[in-house]
Protein backbone atom coordinates (compact mmCIF):
# COMPACT_ATOMS: atom_id res chain seq x y z
CA UNK A 1 0.00 0.00 0.00
CA UNK A 2 1.54 3.10 -0.81
CA UNK A 3 1.52 5.30 1.56
CA UNK A 4 0.51 9.39 -0.06
CA UNK A 5 -0.22 12.45 2.50
CA UNK A 6 -3.67 13.09 2.18
CA UNK A 7 -4.51 16.65 2.85
CA UNK A 8 -7.13 17.03 5.27
CA UNK A 9 -9.88 18.32 3.33
CA UNK A 10 -13.28 17.76 1.87
CA UNK A 11 -12.61 15.36 -1.16
CA UNK A 12 -14.10 17.03 -4.21
CA UNK A 13 -14.01 14.30 -6.17
CA UNK A 14 -17.35 12.28 -5.78
CA UNK A 15 -15.77 8.66 -6.17
CA UNK A 16 -12.58 8.98 -4.51
CA UNK A 17 -14.66 10.77 -1.61
CA UNK A 18 -16.67 7.41 -1.29
CA UNK A 19 -13.95 5.25 -2.18
CA UNK A 20 -11.94 7.02 0.99
CA UNK A 21 -15.04 6.82 2.85
CA UNK A 22 -15.37 3.11 2.92
CA UNK A 23 -11.66 2.64 3.25
CA UNK A 24 -11.92 4.91 6.65
CA UNK A 25 -15.27 3.26 7.74
CA UNK A 26 -13.33 -0.03 7.48
CA UNK A 27 -10.68 1.16 9.75
CA UNK A 28 -12.62 2.97 12.39
CA UNK A 29 -14.97 0.19 13.04
CA UNK A 30 -11.65 -1.96 13.60
CA UNK A 31 -10.54 0.44 15.91
CA UNK A 32 -13.47 0.45 18.03
CA UNK A 33 -13.53 -2.82 18.32
CA UNK A 34 -9.80 -3.20 19.10
CA UNK A 35 -10.24 -0.49 21.72
CA UNK A 36 -13.44 -2.25 23.02
CA UNK A 37 -11.43 -5.69 22.62
CA UNK A 38 -8.31 -4.64 24.22
CA UNK A 39 -9.51 -2.48 27.21
CA UNK A 40 -12.40 -4.68 27.82
CA UNK A 41 -14.41 -1.78 27.85
CA UNK A 42 -18.18 -0.78 26.43
CA UNK A 43 -18.25 1.33 23.13
CA UNK A 44 -20.51 2.38 19.97
CA UNK A 45 -20.22 3.58 16.79
CA UNK A 46 -22.49 5.73 14.72
CA UNK A 47 -22.44 6.83 11.20
CA UNK A 48 -24.14 8.65 8.75
CA UNK A 49 -23.10 8.49 5.30
CA UNK A 50 -25.00 10.32 2.09
CA UNK A 51 -24.45 6.89 0.53
CA UNK A 52 -27.00 4.70 2.49
CA UNK A 53 -30.46 5.82 4.22
CA UNK A 54 -29.10 3.30 7.50
CA UNK A 55 -26.59 4.11 9.79
CA UNK A 56 -23.06 2.12 9.63
CA UNK A 57 -22.99 1.01 13.54
CA UNK A 58 -20.54 -0.75 15.29
CA UNK A 59 -21.19 -3.28 17.32
CA UNK A 60 -24.37 -3.95 16.47
CA UNK A 61 -27.88 -2.86 17.00
CA UNK A 62 -28.53 -4.32 20.11
CA UNK A 63 -24.83 -3.10 21.54
CA UNK A 64 -25.32 0.19 20.22
CA UNK A 65 -28.52 0.24 22.39
CA UNK A 66 -27.30 -0.80 25.31
CA UNK A 67 -24.51 2.02 25.23
CA UNK A 68 -26.21 4.84 24.40
CA UNK A 69 -28.52 3.52 27.51
CA UNK A 70 -25.85 3.56 29.46
CA UNK A 71 -24.48 6.67 28.15
CA UNK A 72 -28.29 8.45 28.69
CA UNK A 73 -27.72 7.14 32.51
CA UNK A 74 -24.76 9.40 32.78
CA UNK A 75 -26.00 12.53 34.34
CA UNK A 76 -25.90 15.61 31.76
CA UNK A 77 -23.25 17.42 33.33
CA UNK A 78 -21.12 14.55 33.27
CA UNK A 79 -21.77 13.22 30.35
CA UNK A 80 -20.72 16.65 28.74
CA UNK A 81 -17.57 16.91 30.52
CA UNK A 82 -15.76 14.68 27.91
CA UNK A 83 -17.50 15.57 25.29
CA UNK A 84 -16.16 16.67 22.12
CA UNK A 85 -16.80 17.53 18.62
CA UNK A 86 -14.54 18.15 15.60
CA UNK A 87 -13.56 21.88 16.75
CA UNK A 88 -12.73 21.32 19.85
CA UNK A 89 -11.24 18.08 20.09
CA UNK A 90 -8.94 19.81 17.07
CA UNK A 91 -8.27 22.67 19.08
CA UNK A 92 -6.74 20.23 22.31
CA UNK A 93 -4.38 18.58 19.50
CA UNK A 94 -3.38 21.54 18.61
CA UNK A 95 -2.45 23.06 21.68
CA UNK A 96 -1.10 19.41 23.13
CA UNK A 97 1.32 19.74 20.03
CA UNK A 98 1.89 23.20 20.56
CA UNK A 99 3.35 22.69 24.28
CA UNK A 100 5.12 19.58 22.52
CA UNK A 101 6.90 21.48 20.06
CA UNK A 102 7.61 24.49 23.26
CA UNK A 103 9.11 21.65 24.96
CA UNK A 104 11.23 20.46 22.06
CA UNK A 105 12.56 23.68 21.35
CA UNK A 106 13.40 24.61 24.72
CA UNK A 107 15.24 21.44 24.87
CA UNK A 108 16.66 22.27 21.59
CA UNK A 109 18.20 25.36 22.91
CA UNK A 110 20.18 23.97 25.90
CA UNK A 111 21.35 21.61 23.31
CA UNK A 112 22.61 24.24 21.11
CA UNK A 113 23.95 26.18 24.20
CA UNK A 114 26.16 23.62 25.42
CA UNK A 115 27.61 23.79 21.79
CA UNK A 116 28.20 27.00 21.79
CA UNK A 117 29.73 27.10 25.39
CA UNK A 118 32.65 24.30 24.35
CA UNK A 119 32.88 26.07 20.99
CA UNK A 120 33.62 29.46 22.94
CA UNK A 121 35.62 27.53 25.51
CA UNK A 122 38.51 26.50 23.16
CA UNK A 123 38.54 29.53 21.13
CA UNK A 124 36.84 27.76 18.49
CA UNK A 125 33.40 30.02 18.29
CA UNK A 126 33.51 33.58 18.78
CA UNK A 127 31.55 35.45 21.34
CA UNK A 128 31.12 38.49 19.46
CA UNK A 129 28.30 36.98 17.18
CA UNK A 130 26.14 36.20 19.85
CA UNK A 131 23.24 38.42 21.39
CA UNK A 132 22.51 39.82 24.76
CA UNK A 133 19.86 36.98 25.00
CA UNK A 134 21.97 34.16 24.07
CA UNK A 135 24.85 35.69 26.35
CA UNK A 136 22.16 35.49 29.04
CA UNK A 137 21.27 32.10 28.74
CA UNK A 138 24.69 30.86 27.73
CA UNK A 139 25.95 32.84 30.99
CA UNK A 140 23.43 30.37 32.91
CA UNK A 141 24.37 27.38 31.13
CA UNK A 142 28.57 28.26 32.13
CA UNK A 143 26.92 29.23 35.89
CA UNK A 144 24.76 25.62 36.53
CA UNK A 145 28.12 23.74 34.69
CA UNK A 146 29.89 25.42 37.30
CA UNK A 147 28.05 24.13 39.99
CA UNK A 148 27.97 20.98 38.98
CA UNK A 149 31.64 20.78 38.23
CA UNK A 150 31.85 21.80 42.16
CA UNK A 151 29.88 19.45 43.64
CA UNK A 152 31.40 16.96 41.75
CA UNK A 153 35.03 18.08 42.91
CA UNK A 154 33.70 18.35 46.36
CA UNK A 155 31.93 14.51 45.93
CA UNK A 156 35.65 13.19 44.54
CA UNK A 157 37.85 15.17 47.66
CA UNK A 158 35.05 13.60 50.13
CA UNK A 159 35.42 9.85 48.60
CA UNK A 160 39.34 10.10 48.82
CA UNK A 161 40.91 12.81 50.43
CA UNK A 162 44.67 11.13 49.79
CA UNK A 163 43.97 11.86 46.19
CA UNK A 164 42.94 15.63 46.78
CA UNK A 165 46.08 16.20 48.61
CA UNK A 166 48.10 14.97 46.03
CA UNK A 167 46.43 16.70 43.08
CA UNK A 168 48.86 19.44 42.11
CA UNK A 169 47.06 22.73 42.87
CA UNK A 170 46.37 24.40 39.40
CA UNK A 171 47.25 27.51 38.90
CA UNK A 172 46.35 29.83 36.41
CA UNK A 173 49.12 29.57 34.40
CA UNK A 174 49.49 26.27 34.17
CA UNK A 175 46.05 26.32 32.71
CA UNK A 176 46.54 28.65 30.51
CA UNK A 177 50.46 28.83 29.48
CA UNK A 178 52.01 25.37 28.82
CA UNK A 179 53.81 24.12 31.75
CA UNK A 180 52.41 20.44 31.80
CA UNK A 181 54.98 18.76 34.51
CA UNK A 182 52.37 18.29 36.95
CA UNK A 183 49.88 17.75 35.18
CA UNK A 184 48.62 13.74 34.14
CA UNK A 185 49.86 13.25 30.48
CA UNK A 186 46.84 11.96 29.12
CA UNK A 187 45.10 13.23 25.60
CA UNK A 188 48.12 14.82 24.34
CA UNK A 189 46.48 16.50 21.27
CA UNK A 190 43.01 17.23 23.50
CA UNK A 191 45.30 19.35 26.04
CA UNK A 192 47.09 20.93 23.57
CA UNK A 193 43.80 22.87 21.74
CA UNK A 194 43.08 22.96 25.19
CA UNK A 195 45.47 25.19 26.13
CA UNK A 196 45.80 26.75 22.93
CA UNK A 197 42.04 27.86 23.28
CA UNK A 198 42.57 29.52 26.66
CA UNK A 199 45.46 31.17 25.62
CA UNK A 200 43.37 33.86 23.43
CA UNK A 201 41.34 34.49 26.33
CA UNK A 202 45.10 34.60 28.17
CA UNK A 203 44.52 38.63 27.28
CA UNK A 204 40.91 38.80 29.25
CA UNK A 205 43.13 37.37 32.74
CA UNK A 206 45.96 40.15 32.59
CA UNK A 207 43.31 42.31 31.59
CA UNK A 208 41.65 41.81 34.37
CA UNK A 209 44.48 41.97 36.58
CA UNK A 210 45.15 44.94 35.38
CA UNK A 211 43.90 48.06 37.91
CA UNK A 212 43.04 50.13 35.01
CA UNK A 213 39.95 47.67 34.64
CA UNK A 214 37.96 50.88 35.95
CA UNK A 215 37.29 52.19 31.95
CA UNK A 216 34.53 49.78 31.87
CA UNK A 217 33.33 50.07 35.40
CA UNK A 218 34.17 46.94 36.28
CA UNK A 219 36.03 46.09 39.52
CA UNK A 220 35.54 47.49 43.25
CA UNK A 221 33.94 50.77 41.87
CA UNK A 222 31.07 49.14 39.67
CA UNK A 223 29.03 51.81 37.63
CA UNK A 224 26.80 49.41 36.26
CA UNK A 225 25.07 46.71 38.09
CA UNK A 226 26.06 43.36 36.73
CA UNK A 227 23.23 42.21 34.88
CA UNK A 228 23.72 38.60 34.78
CA UNK A 229 26.27 37.41 37.34
CA UNK A 230 24.74 39.10 40.46
CA UNK A 231 26.94 36.73 42.44
CA UNK A 232 30.30 37.51 40.99
CA UNK B 1 22.50 6.01 14.77
CA UNK B 2 19.95 7.82 16.28
CA UNK B 3 18.63 6.16 20.33
CA UNK B 4 15.33 4.15 19.58
CA UNK B 5 12.50 6.09 21.59
CA UNK B 6 10.09 4.13 22.25
CA UNK B 7 9.33 -0.03 20.78
CA UNK B 8 7.75 0.99 17.85
CA UNK B 9 5.26 -1.25 16.08
CA UNK B 10 5.00 -4.26 18.14
CA UNK B 11 1.79 -7.06 17.40
CA UNK B 12 -0.04 -7.46 19.96
CA UNK B 13 -2.55 -10.01 20.67
CA UNK B 14 -5.74 -9.28 20.23
CA UNK B 15 -7.28 -9.82 23.78
CA UNK B 16 -8.08 -7.94 26.93
CA UNK B 17 -4.57 -6.10 27.99
CA UNK B 18 -4.04 -8.07 32.07
CA UNK B 19 -1.58 -5.24 32.85
CA UNK B 20 -3.80 -3.09 34.52
CA UNK B 21 -1.42 0.07 33.52
CA UNK B 22 -0.64 -0.92 30.49
CA UNK B 23 -4.38 -1.11 30.07
CA UNK B 24 -4.85 2.32 31.13
CA UNK B 25 -2.49 3.69 29.16
CA UNK B 26 -3.64 1.70 25.87
CA UNK B 27 -7.27 2.90 26.19
CA UNK B 28 -6.07 7.06 26.73
CA UNK B 29 -3.91 6.57 23.88
CA UNK B 30 -6.28 4.64 21.40
CA UNK B 31 -9.46 6.69 22.65
CA UNK B 32 -7.01 9.80 21.13
CA UNK B 33 -6.04 7.92 17.71
CA UNK B 34 -9.50 7.11 17.09
CA UNK B 35 -11.47 10.02 17.89
CA UNK B 36 -8.72 11.80 15.79
CA UNK B 37 -9.59 8.93 12.55
CA UNK B 38 -13.50 9.79 13.54
CA UNK B 39 -12.57 13.30 13.31
CA UNK B 40 -10.45 12.91 9.50
CA UNK B 41 -13.68 11.00 8.41
CA UNK B 42 -15.84 14.10 8.98
CA UNK B 43 -13.36 16.41 7.03
CA UNK B 44 -12.57 14.60 4.41
CA UNK B 45 -16.25 12.62 3.54
CA UNK B 46 -18.66 14.87 5.32
CA UNK B 47 -20.69 12.58 7.46
CA UNK B 48 -21.82 12.83 10.99
CA UNK B 49 -20.23 10.35 13.01
CA UNK B 50 -20.84 9.71 16.89
CA UNK B 51 -18.80 7.59 19.31
CA UNK B 52 -18.95 7.00 22.90
CA UNK B 53 -16.31 4.99 25.11
CA UNK B 54 -16.35 4.52 28.45
CA UNK B 55 -13.30 4.03 30.00
CA UNK B 56 -12.07 1.56 32.79
CA UNK B 57 -12.45 3.76 35.12
CA UNK B 58 -16.47 4.31 33.96
CA UNK B 59 -15.72 7.44 32.65
CA UNK B 60 -17.45 7.87 29.59
CA UNK B 61 -15.96 10.11 26.49
CA UNK B 62 -17.73 10.72 23.66
CA UNK B 63 -16.96 12.39 20.14
CA UNK B 64 -19.55 13.33 17.72
CA UNK B 65 -19.82 15.53 14.64
CA UNK B 66 -21.87 17.91 14.27
CA UNK B 67 -22.75 17.28 18.09
CA UNK B 68 -22.71 13.74 19.54
CA UNK B 69 -26.66 14.48 21.26
CA UNK B 70 -28.09 15.10 17.48
CA UNK B 71 -26.38 11.89 16.06
CA UNK B 72 -27.50 9.88 18.66
CA UNK B 73 -31.02 11.21 19.11
CA UNK B 74 -31.08 10.62 15.42
CA UNK B 75 -30.79 6.93 15.79
CA UNK B 76 -32.99 6.44 18.83
CA UNK B 77 -35.45 8.26 16.89
CA UNK B 78 -34.77 6.45 13.37
CA UNK B 79 -36.06 9.67 12.00
CA UNK B 80 -35.93 9.84 8.24
CA UNK B 81 -36.92 13.47 8.29
CA UNK B 82 -34.00 15.40 8.14
CA UNK B 83 -31.17 13.44 6.45
CA UNK B 84 -29.48 16.75 6.27
CA UNK B 85 -28.75 19.43 9.03
CA UNK B 86 -30.34 22.13 8.11
CA UNK B 87 -31.55 23.20 10.95
CA UNK B 88 -28.13 24.44 11.67
CA UNK B 89 -27.76 27.38 14.53
CA UNK B 90 -25.70 30.29 13.39
CA UNK B 91 -23.67 29.34 16.23
CA UNK B 92 -22.92 26.22 15.43
CA UNK B 93 -22.17 27.47 11.35
CA UNK B 94 -19.32 29.37 12.93
CA UNK B 95 -17.93 26.52 14.98
CA UNK B 96 -18.41 24.60 11.90
CA UNK B 97 -16.58 26.65 9.62
CA UNK B 98 -13.86 27.57 11.79
CA UNK B 99 -12.61 23.36 11.39
CA UNK B 100 -10.67 23.80 8.40
CA UNK B 101 -8.22 26.53 10.35
CA UNK B 102 -8.33 24.37 12.83
CA UNK B 103 -7.16 21.85 10.59
CA UNK B 104 -4.21 23.61 9.15
CA UNK B 105 -2.77 24.88 12.08
CA UNK B 106 -2.68 21.37 13.37
CA UNK B 107 -0.95 20.37 10.38
CA UNK B 108 1.07 22.89 10.02
CA UNK B 109 1.92 22.98 13.69
CA UNK B 110 3.09 18.65 13.53
CA UNK B 111 4.84 19.97 10.43
CA UNK B 112 6.92 22.28 12.74
CA UNK B 113 7.47 19.79 15.64
CA UNK B 114 9.38 16.94 13.30
CA UNK B 115 11.49 19.69 12.49
CA UNK B 116 12.25 20.31 15.76
CA UNK B 117 12.75 16.44 16.31
CA UNK B 118 15.39 16.35 13.35
CA UNK B 119 16.99 18.87 15.52
CA UNK B 120 17.38 17.30 18.52
CA UNK B 121 18.80 14.27 16.26
CA UNK B 122 21.20 15.91 14.84
CA UNK B 123 22.40 17.98 18.35
CA UNK B 124 22.47 14.83 20.00
CA UNK B 125 24.95 13.41 17.14
CA UNK B 126 27.11 16.62 17.39
CA UNK B 127 27.02 16.10 21.29
CA UNK B 128 28.19 12.66 20.90
CA UNK B 129 31.04 13.06 18.26
CA UNK B 130 32.48 16.32 20.54
CA UNK B 131 32.36 13.84 23.61
CA UNK B 132 34.64 10.95 21.77
CA UNK B 133 37.10 13.73 20.28
CA UNK B 134 37.73 15.67 23.60
CA UNK B 135 38.23 15.15 27.03
CA UNK B 136 36.70 18.26 28.32
CA UNK B 137 33.64 17.29 26.79
CA UNK B 138 33.07 14.30 28.55
CA UNK B 139 29.89 14.02 31.38
CA UNK B 140 31.24 15.11 34.31
CA UNK B 141 30.89 11.80 36.13
CA UNK B 142 33.92 10.43 33.55
CA UNK B 143 36.16 13.29 34.56
CA UNK B 144 39.38 13.14 36.83
CA UNK B 145 40.05 15.62 40.13
CA UNK B 146 42.71 16.90 37.61
CA UNK B 147 40.71 16.89 34.86
CA UNK B 148 37.65 18.66 36.70
CA UNK B 149 39.76 21.38 38.34
CA UNK B 150 41.16 22.42 35.00
CA UNK B 151 37.78 22.46 33.63
CA UNK B 152 36.46 24.31 36.06
CA UNK B 153 39.50 27.39 35.39
CA UNK B 154 38.65 27.62 31.86
CA UNK B 155 34.71 27.54 32.64
CA UNK B 156 35.52 30.53 34.84
CA UNK B 157 38.09 32.19 32.39
CA UNK B 158 34.55 31.88 29.91
CA UNK B 159 32.21 33.45 32.57
CA UNK B 160 34.46 36.64 32.46
CA UNK B 161 34.43 36.94 28.99
CA UNK B 162 31.00 36.69 28.93
CA UNK B 163 30.11 39.07 31.39
CA UNK B 164 32.71 41.45 29.58
CA UNK B 165 31.13 40.85 26.26
CA UNK B 166 27.62 41.50 27.69
CA UNK B 167 28.21 45.00 29.44
CA UNK B 168 29.94 45.66 26.59
CA UNK B 169 27.16 44.89 24.32
CA UNK B 170 24.82 46.46 27.03
CA UNK B 171 26.35 49.79 27.27
CA UNK B 172 26.19 49.75 23.40
CA UNK B 173 22.29 49.02 23.21
CA UNK B 174 21.31 51.44 26.16
CA UNK B 175 22.90 53.94 23.80
CA UNK B 176 20.40 53.25 20.99
CA UNK B 177 17.18 50.82 20.72
CA UNK B 178 16.07 49.47 24.27
CA UNK B 179 17.09 46.05 24.23
CA UNK B 180 14.03 44.27 25.21
CA UNK B 181 12.39 45.75 21.50
CA UNK B 182 14.97 42.89 19.90
CA UNK B 183 13.54 40.29 17.58
CA UNK B 184 15.35 37.35 19.22
CA UNK B 185 13.36 37.98 22.34
CA UNK B 186 11.85 34.58 23.17
CA UNK B 187 8.18 34.53 24.60
CA UNK B 188 7.10 32.41 27.05
CA UNK B 189 4.04 33.76 28.04
CA UNK B 190 1.99 30.80 27.11
CA UNK B 191 1.24 32.13 23.42
CA UNK B 192 2.19 30.41 20.46
CA UNK B 193 5.81 31.31 19.53
CA UNK B 194 5.89 34.87 18.04
CA UNK B 195 9.04 33.99 16.40
CA UNK B 196 11.48 31.48 16.14
CA UNK B 197 15.10 32.14 18.03
CA UNK B 198 17.51 32.26 15.05
CA UNK B 199 19.82 29.44 15.49
CA UNK B 200 23.32 29.87 15.78
CA UNK B 201 24.34 27.01 15.01
CA UNK B 202 22.98 26.33 11.09
CA UNK B 203 21.50 23.05 11.08
CA UNK B 204 20.18 22.04 7.92
CA UNK B 205 16.60 22.49 8.50
CA UNK B 206 15.63 25.20 10.49
CA UNK B 207 13.91 28.20 9.11
CA UNK B 208 12.54 31.21 11.15
CA UNK B 209 8.83 32.27 9.80
CA UNK B 210 6.19 33.95 12.07
CA UNK B 211 3.88 32.26 13.59
CA UNK B 212 0.76 34.49 14.05
CA UNK B 213 -2.02 31.64 15.11
CA UNK B 214 -4.00 33.26 17.23
CA UNK B 215 -7.77 31.57 18.41
CA UNK B 216 -9.27 33.12 15.21
CA UNK B 217 -13.03 32.09 14.45
CA UNK B 218 -12.27 31.75 10.86
CA UNK B 219 -15.32 33.33 9.35
CA UNK B 220 -14.79 36.91 9.33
Amino acid sequence: MTRQKVKLAFITNDSARKATYKKRKKGLMKKVNELSTLCGIDACAIIYSPYEPQPEIWPNNIGVQHVIARFKRIPEMERSKNMLNQESFIRKQVTKTNEQLKKQMKENREKEMTEVMYQCLTGKGSIENLTLPDLKDLGELVDQTLKDISRRIESLKIASPNEAAAAAPPLPQAVVGGSSSSMVVDNVSGRDEMQRGTQTTQWFTDWMNNPSEQNLGLGPNRIWPHPFFPDC
Amino acid sequence: MAPKRSLGRQKIKMAQIQKKSHLQVTFSKRRVGLFKKASELCTLCGVDIAIVVFSPAGKVYSFGHPKVDSVVDRFLTRKQINPMPTNLHLVEAHRIASIPDLNLQQTHMRNELEAEKKRRETLDEMRKASQNQFWWEAPIEDLNLHELEQLKDSMEELKKTISIQANKLFLENSNSVPIFGTNNVIRGDGEYYEMKPNPIISASCTSSHVHSYGYGHGLF
